[in-house]
């Protein structure tokens, strides 16, 4: 499909689905569906540097709150309309992206990656110590309560929210397929190679950076209406940079639709588990698949579909063991959550036995495979203390451990476990509810 | 107007001692990310855990910090043995470590953050040891035993692991897998054998270098993220791979923060590492003492 038509039709189906909603009449549909667009857009943004550059990006977070401060300082100047205020913070953004492509995209890509971290960091100290918008006490935007035309203010924000998600989505997908594209994929496969045949890595870096860093503030710009109180923690919160980085990794890095998959895989997940459970167990899932994705899966979702094949080196004895000890975290702490929680808890089960199933073939034992089958079937049964799940799930983590590995690097494993009953230990000791909430 | 001396002495001091610590945190980076061009950005959430480690041992049985760390070595020596396998076999092997390599770290980081928090919350934990809260004063100037016992420290670390590097039969094979790993290879070593246990080793000074932190800061689990910009800026500024230049940098770096923090405000101490690293990266990418 070619690249105008693709913007049309997506544009359509933005449209059904604005139409759709329209006959919810939930309102809190619109606040969750805003924060999954609004991931779409992050993910997608992020993907175009990452994924066709192969440029990690850690900062995210600070791209999106330029947006979101620009927003922030024309609201107190003089209030103007929203696709403006994305205009705008699409511009500050863009440039801060250029501006940090040109210090640093001259160097090994791992430094972009880490001037990115600084960056967040740097901007974050700038905003906390300047007064006019708020400094560290933040500062309030009183959203207007409604829209003519729409009715409330927020499915306006939300309409917004989705004709950027069809601009950026469609975007990224005309850049795979033109001439910027393949000179992004001969950077991420083999950049000096590139630089050889004569292809302008630096000044293709540039626009990717620019491209990627606009995309970002203009999905910060209506954030300040839409939360109604910006500060700079939530603003450079870190679950925008990882979920940023996760999505596009859990759908895969290489075509458009991967970010769009992730996004709205991951993005419902967290809205899911973050009215069920807590937010600090939802970035956990979220790390937890992060680290699972980019080992089993390699290219994602998308690449899982496309190859019918899982990460070769999931059976290795030691990649096996840190899959294991990985999943049965999620397990522990959503035993802790209750009936609601279970439902995401199975995913985790899920991969356990994948993985042991995978292991267990490769060395005869296939059988091992009940173990998180029980292990699932007793997180189902409804028990009145944790106690006996957590030290249920130990034991099998540690019977597992020693069926599934060769006695030296058993050694490794109980050395691991150790390490987990000791962390459990300590939570027994202190005898108090976890803190459910992220600073 | 009068420049207050005595302050800037003072604040001078207590940047020397603060970057004594830093130059142990980064000592572990300055092996992973320096010598073996390992981005391993996980590296604060294992300092975290060496620290949650002292602590946990600390409050139940009463055991020393800097002891408690140092048994614990082993056990970090192959937790990092462990990761380096996984790292190899998943994404170095395969020429992914770029993208699928830092985003595992970055995975890595968050688990080890997000799990802390889940078992012990968010509230700030501290140890007890005899060497908290007295100081002893020196020419006028005050020296608090909290900073000074963990500056002792990091400085005799680095004299051991420069030794275990320069001296050393495993040392000298680490110094030579980051130089050519083919050419170790031609003489019959196994270069992936090498850097498994140089990782290990870079995680072991993590053990340290946690128990250290909460000797000198309460700790909860989100601390350690204040330390990625900081290590890797010093890791940068001393040059890669020049544990020398990781020394003077960490005391640069740890004078500079101090001073800001003196004569402008708590508030903008953070910024300074980065700003720092990020005019590093611009102006002399090789660093103090680059190579």
């Amino acid at each position: 499909m070619r690249s105008p038509v693709f913007f049309v039709v997506a544009l359509v189906v933005g449209a059904v689905v604005f139409a759709a909603s329209r006959y919810v009449e939930n309102e809190y549909f619109f606040f969750a569906g805003y924060v999954v667009l609004q991931f779409i857009v992050l993910a997608t943004a992020w993907n175009i540097l990452g994924g066709y550059c192969g440029y990690v990006n850690f900062g995210s977070a600070a791209f999106f709150a330029l947006g979101a401060y620009a927003t922030v300082t024309i609201h107190k100047l003089y209030p103007m309309p929203i696709p403006v205020l994305m205009l705008v913070g699409g511009v500050v953004s863009g440039i801060v992206g250029f501006a940090t492509g040109y210090l640093t995209l001259r160097l090994r890509g791992a430094f972009f990656a880490i001037a990115t971290l600084a960056l967040a960091v740097v901007l974050q100290t700038l905003i906390i110590n300047w007064d006019f918008v708020g400094g560290a006490r933040g500062a309030y935007v009183i959203r207007p309560n409604s829209f003519p035309l729409l009715g409330s203010y927020i499915q306006y924000l939300f309409g917004m929210m989705l004709l950027l998600t069809v601009i950026s989505v469609a975007g990224a997908r005309a850049i795979e397929r033109s001439r910027l594209g393949y000179g992004f994929a001969t950077i991420r496969d083999d950049e000096l190679a590139a630089e050889a045949s004569g292809v302008p890595t630096l000044r293709l870096k540039l626009i990717a950076t620019t491209i990627s860093g606009a995309l970002m503030g203009m999905a910060g710009a209506p954030f300040p209406y839409y939360i109604g109180y910006v500060e700079p923690g939530t603003a450079f919160g870190l679950a925008y940079a990882v979920n940023s980085i996760a999505m596009p990794m859990i759908g895969g890095t290489t075509s458009w639709i991967g970010p769009v998959i992730g996004a709205i895989l991951l993005g419902t997940v967290q809205q899911v588990a973050t009215v069920t459970i807590s937010s600090a167990v939802n970035l956990l899932i979220v790390g937890i698949l992060l680290v699972d994705f980019v080992i089993i899966a390699p290219n994602g979702i998308v690449g899982l579909v496309r190859d019918r094949r899982i990460g070769s080196t999931t059976v290795e004895p030691t990649v096996f063991v840190l899959l294991y000890v990985l999943n049965l975290l999620p397990t522990i702490f959503l035993a802790k959550q209750g009936q609601a929680a279970q439902s995401i808890g199975l995913v985790f089960w899920a991969i356990l036995f994948f993985v042991t199933y995978a292991r267990g073939r490769m060395i005869g034992r296939v059988w091992l495979m009940v173990f998180p089958w029980i292990g699932a079937g007793l997180s189902l049964v409804p028990v009145t203390s944790e106690t006996p799940v957590v030290s249920t799930v130990v034991l099998w983590s540690q019977g597992v451990a020693w069926l599934a590995i060769d006695p030296p690097t058993a050694v490794l494993i109980v050395s691991l476990v150790i390490q987990v009953i000791g962390m459990i230990y300590g939570a027994a000791l202190e005898r108090r509810t976890p803190a459910m909430t992220t600073p | 107007m009068n420049f207050p001396v005595e302050l800037f002495i003072n604040s001078m001091i207590a940047g020397l001692l603060l970057g004594g610590f830093y130059a142990a945190v980064t000592s572990g980076i300055s092996i992973s990310f320096g010598i073996l061009d390992i981005v391993n950005i996980a590296h604060p959430a294992f300092i975290i855990l060496g620290s949650y480690i002292a602590y946990i041992l600390n409050t139940r049985f009463g055991f020393d910090p800097v002891l408690v760390s140092i048994v614990m070595l082993p056990v970090f020596y192959w937790l990092g043995a462990a990761v380096y396998q996984v790292y190899y076999l998943s994404f170095e092997q395969r020429g992914q470590e770029a993208l699928r390599g830092l985003a595992f770290f970055f995975g890595l980081l968050f688990v080890t953050e997000v799990g802390l928090i889940l078992v012990f919350g968010v509230d700030y934990r501290y140890v007890q040891a005899p060497y908290i809260g007295p100081s002893i004063r020196l020419a006028g100037f005050d020296l608090p035993l909290r900073m000074l016992v963990p500056f002792l420290l990091s400085l005799l670390l680095f004299a051991v692991l420069q030794l275990i590097l320069t001296r050393s039969f495993i040392g000298r094979a680490i110094m030579a897998v980051s130089q050519d790993p083919l050419a170790l290879r031609l003489m019959a070593a196994d270069p992936i054998r090498i850097k498994r246990a140089a990782f290990g080793l870079s995680i072991a000074t993590a053990a340290l270098a946690g128990a250290l932190l909460i000797v000198i800061q309460p700790v909860e689990p989100s601390v350690g993220r204040e330390y990625i910009g900081r290590v890797f800026a010093i890791c940068v500024l001393g040059g890669l791979g020049s544990l020398p230049g990781t020394l003077i940098a960490a005391m640069l770096l740890g004078v500079v923060e101090s001073l800001t923090s003196t004569f402008y405000g708590p508030s903008w101490a953070p910024a300074v590492a980065f700003g720092l690293l990020l005019l590093t990266l611009a102006f002399r990418p090789s660093g103090i003492l680059g190579r």
